[in-house]
């Protein structure tokens, strides 16, 4: 493909004898935002850190913009990271942090100041400029770390949760502007979070890794409605997965009919996607919380714990009621074992 | 953590009592006689001291090797620190108690393994003999390379040990991120290493100079009545000749040159950053 941009060819990544990621492939184009989703411990960091040159791979290539950087240094990369643990630097000031990479590449004083200053502003810690990172706190220290990766303006630019501590206003703020800059400069990113809906929301496509593989990868749209795996759903919202028996579903406690025969090997539902009030299974509630626009219920059924939204109107259901439900083949999600 | 500040005090007094008369009193009074004559106060001590082409010569020659082993000791303890915070757990362990382990052994033994080395018929001579690169053996016993070997090997660990308890205090992550900004390795070490080790390189680079200054044994294994520093003169002066005036004088010039190492590392260090 002719806008491939960065390209990871069988990268097989290490450490001593641990392999955290086994010969992964993986092609990002130019422009595209990237969210790596997956458990903690998955390979996201160990991932990032090879393709930013601070970890050599066992084996497979990386290549950026039709060049092999396998085997080039880290800081000759043009590769912008922000580390999860913001890595700033104690000795210096707010503005020297933002300015590091700058001074390094010998720029001009006034060209320094302007950019690290509309850096910093860009990060809303404009008047900050003194601090020492000790003296700011966690949400400031990591758009402080945003802005030092933002100001050398890397080809591309790999977060390592950039977003993580920072309240839910400041989240969105951060995360529009991050689009903001990212539609402005063109700059690739790869983009790792914990957080489901901050890369439904924020990436072009989505790359979810389970212990160093891809499992899944696809638009925010491909992967919320088609999950492929039973992690895949379960890391999309499907909370009720269950094995297909000829007609029926089962579990390790028990079994359920469907009444219709599927031919997958595994089906899931959303709580949405679960009829409550009527249908033909029976269960009894064993909890009931108000969300807002709807209930969620759990139901204790013959599939042990079944979880259900139910519309706000419909009759509230009280803790130890007997609840119907019916788990639809219209809003099952065939998955593959 | 006490009621009052009387109850503090009253802890560190047994230390202070013993400093004070085991210690700073005998010392006082060593010293004085540096600046005693038998008109009164005066400064003829160090007149005469310096006069002498001899004693300039020592005093130069210790505060070169001084310099040059502690010098020496921070270029390869830093490259062994970096080395050793690097090191998986467990190989690290076994590295740092390797460092340590020296420390535990008598500098007397350490310096007469020296001996073994490049003595005469020492493992160096018998090579240079050996490959034919010299006909007979040659003089490193009682040469300044000897005794600046010797000191080097007798202090290193002091300056490693500084080094490494310095540098795990680096947060982690934070030179990777200055590679990623485009820092060269000499760059990293430079705006990075040596800004946030530089308590470290104070106290190693102290402890090195003065160590380097104040040894006996191995400036006189080593260097004898050849290479004389002030150490091995000043033992020369009380013992040999009975010359108190020039010892309290040698002994004053050491403790200041202590004091100036401190405060010149200090400056260098604060200057930088
Ligand atoms: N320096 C290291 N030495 C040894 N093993 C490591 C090291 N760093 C990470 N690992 C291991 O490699 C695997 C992948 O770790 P990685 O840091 O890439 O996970 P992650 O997906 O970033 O997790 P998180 O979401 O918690 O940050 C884990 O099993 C981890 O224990
Ligand atoms: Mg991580």
């Amino acid at each position: 493909m002719s806008d491939t941009f960065v390209q990871l060819t069988d990268l097989t990544l290490t450490y001593g004898k641990n392999i955290a990621v086994p010969a992964l492939n993986l092609s990002i184009r130019e422009g595209e935002l990237i969210a790596l989703l997956g458990p903690s411990g998955c390979g996201k960091t160990t991932t990032m850190r090879a393709i930013a040159g601070l970890l050599a791979p066992a084996s497979g290539s990386i290549h950026i913009d039709g060049r092999d950087v396998t085997r080039l240094a880290a800081n000759k990369r043009g590769i912008g990271l922000v580390f999860q643990s913001y890595a700033l630097f104690p000795h210096l000031n707010a503005f020297e942090n933002v300015a590091f990479g700058l001074r390094l590449q010998k720029l001009p004083e006034a060209e320094i100041k302007s950019r690290t200053e509309q850096g910093m502003a860009t990060v809303g810690l404009s008047g900050f400029e003194g601090r020492k990172p000790a003296e700011m706190s966690g949400g400031q220290q990591q758009r402080l770390a945003l802005a030092r990766s933002l100001v050398m303006r890397p080809k591309v630019l790999l977060l390592d949760e950039p977003l993580s501590n920072l309240d839910a206003r400041l989240r969105l703020e951060m995360r529009t502007e991050l689009q903001r800059v990212q539609k402005e400069t063109g700059v690739t990113m790869v983009f790792v979070t914990h957080d489901q809906a901050e890369a439904l929301a924020l990436a072009d496509r989505i790359v979810l890794m389970q212990q160093g593989k891809i499992e899944q990868l696809g638009t925010p749209a491909q992967l919320y409605a088609q999950p492929e795996t039973a992690f895949a759903a379960e890391f999309m919202g499907f909370e009720n997965i269950f094995k297909v028996a000829g007609d029926s579903v089962q579990n390790d406690h028990g079994s359920l009919p469907l009444g219709y025969r599927p031919d997958s090997a595994i089906l899931a539902w959303r709580p949405d996607g679960v009829r409550v009030g009527q249908g033909p299974h029976q269960g009894r509630v064993t909890a009931c919380s108000f969300a807002g626009g709807h209930r969620e219920y759990v139901i204790d059924s013959a599939l042990g714990p079944v979880k259900a939204n139910a519309d706000i109107a419909l009759p509230e259901a009280q803790i130890g009621d007997s609840l119907s439900f019916d788990l639809p083949q219209a809003t099952a999600r065939p998955l593959r074992a | 953590m006490f009621r009052n500040r009387r109850e503090g005090l009253a802890l560190a007094l047994p230390a202070a009592i013993f400093s004070t008369l085991l210690f700073l009193v005998p010392v006082a009074i060593l010293l004085s006689e540096a600046f005693r004559s038998d008109t009164g106060f005066s400064l003829q001590g160090y007149v005469d001291f310096f006069a002498s082409p001899l004693n300039r010569s020592v005093f130069l020659r210790t505060l070169k090797l001084g310099v040059l082993v502690a010098g020496s000791a921070a270029i390869i303890g830093y490259a062994a620190a970096f080395c050793i915070v690097n090191l998986p757990g467990k190989a690290r362990g076994t590295v740092f108690g390797m460092v340590v382990l020296p420390l535990m052994i008598s500098p007397v033994a350490r310096t007469y393994a020296w001996i073994v080395i490049l003595g005469r018929t020492g493992i160096v001579n018998d090579a240079i003999v050996g490959l034919g690169l010299s006909a007979s053996p040659i003089r490193l016993l009682f040469t300044e390379t000897a005794v600046f070997l010797g000191l080097l090997q007798l202090f290193l660990p002091l300056m490693i040990i500084s080094l490494v308890s310095a540098m795990e205090n680096i947060p982690r992550d934070v030179i990777p991120a200055a590679r990623v900004l485009g820092a060269s390795w000499l760059n990293v070490f430079f705006k990075v290493i040596l800004p946030l080790t530089k308590e470290g390189l104070v106290i190693g680079g102290t402890l090195v100079f003065t160590g380097a200054l104040t040894a006996y044994i191995t400036p006189a294994i080593l260097g004898g009545s050849k290479v004389l520093m002030l150490e091995t003169l000043l033992y020369q002066k009380v013992n040999v000749s009975n010359d108190f005036v020039s010892a309290s004088v040698i002994a004053m010039i050491l403790i200041a040159m202590s004091f100036a190492a401190n405060l010149v590392l200090k400056r260098i260090a604060t200057a930088r950053s």
